[in-house]
């Protein structure tokens, strides 16, 4: 599958809320307070007040849903979504893949509405960073 | 991003159920009656029951939401989901869909998908997340599914 470079999406989080124990397994909500997203053809800020919303399966793979506001440096709003999934366990290294979307109205951006993509995820020390590809 | 090869898959679908114009766009929903799939770590045939439903928008771009059972050679049930966006060149879609068959690389057809099984043989599907390009062919579309490594 050929792809190339969307964004580079580094995003803040708050203290998580710990849910707990529940039906599908152990879920954990990441509230996003901030961040920040670059690459060739858009670049800008995260808005405060996504989420994340995990769940650990039985299996220890964790479930990502994820939702927020990204803001361009010329002031259009797009909604982004993905999910994922994390296996910290895997054999190879650690697998943290997602499935990112993106819905805006701002017709600059529209090209956005029309593509699928890819993230690679990695939990650094100052907040989870996602390289983020577009399928072409 | 790295990727391989996870299977070809190839679903036939039944008579389309036009549920028409809906507040989201224009909804069709296409039964899917028999298939199969072959890659080098798994093979089988797609069972009867699943369906795509579909969701042409404003934007011209088609949303579809394919669920389907799979079942291996080896007996194993596996549940797939995809998520795709079909777009293109409006000559090109109306060919496809007068049943020609289009060049896939004239137009975007591309989906995500994700598996679940309780099969250990096949447990690695629940854990990777997997793309594929789609072919829209007389007989039914093909997916190349990848996985993403």
């Amino acid at each position: 599958m050929r792809s190339r470079p969307l964004m580079t999406l580094r995003l803040k989080t708050a203290p998580l809320q710990d849910i707990g124990a529940v039906p599908r397994g152990t879920r954990v909500t990441f509230p996003i307070t901030g961040g920040s997203f670059e690459g060739e053809r858009l670049r800008g800020k995260v808005l405060a007040g996504g989420d994340d919303w995990t769940v650990k399966r039985a299996d220890g793979a964790i479930e990502l849903d994820l939702r927020v506001t990204l803001e361009t440096d010329d002031g259009a709003l797009i909604h982004m979504t993905f999910e994922g999934i994390r296996d910290d366990g895997a054999p190879a290294a650690p697998y943290f893949r997602t499935t990112p979307r993106f819905e805006t109205a701002e017709p600059k951006y529209s090209f956005l509405n029309k593509l699928l993509a890819v993230g690679t995820g990695e939990i650094r020390a100052d907040g989870p960073v996602h390289v983020i590809e577009e399928l072409l | 991003m790295d990727s391989r090869l996870l299977m070809t898959l190839q679903v036939a679908v039944g008579a389309v159920q036009k549920i028409g114009a809906v507040p989201h766009g224009t909804r069709v929903t296409a039964p899917i009656t028999d298939g199969t799939f072959e890659g080098p770590r798994i093979r089988g045939k797609v069972l009867p029951g699943g369906g795509d439903w579909t969701l042409l928008r404003a934007d011209g771009v088609l949303e579809l939401d394919l669920r389907i059972t799979l079942e291996t050679d080896d007996g194993a049930l596996i549940h797939m989901t995809s998520f795709g966006l079909r777009h293109g060149p409006p000559d090109v879609l109306a060919a496809t869909a007068r049943g020609e068959h289009a060049d896939p690389t004239t137009y975007y057809f591309r989906t995500t998908l994700r598996f679940e099984t309780e099969h250990p043989k096949y447990a690695f599907l629940n854990r990777l997340i997997a793309v594929s390009s789609g072919d829209r062919r007389p007989e039914g579309p093909i997916y190349t599914i990848d996985e993403i490594l």
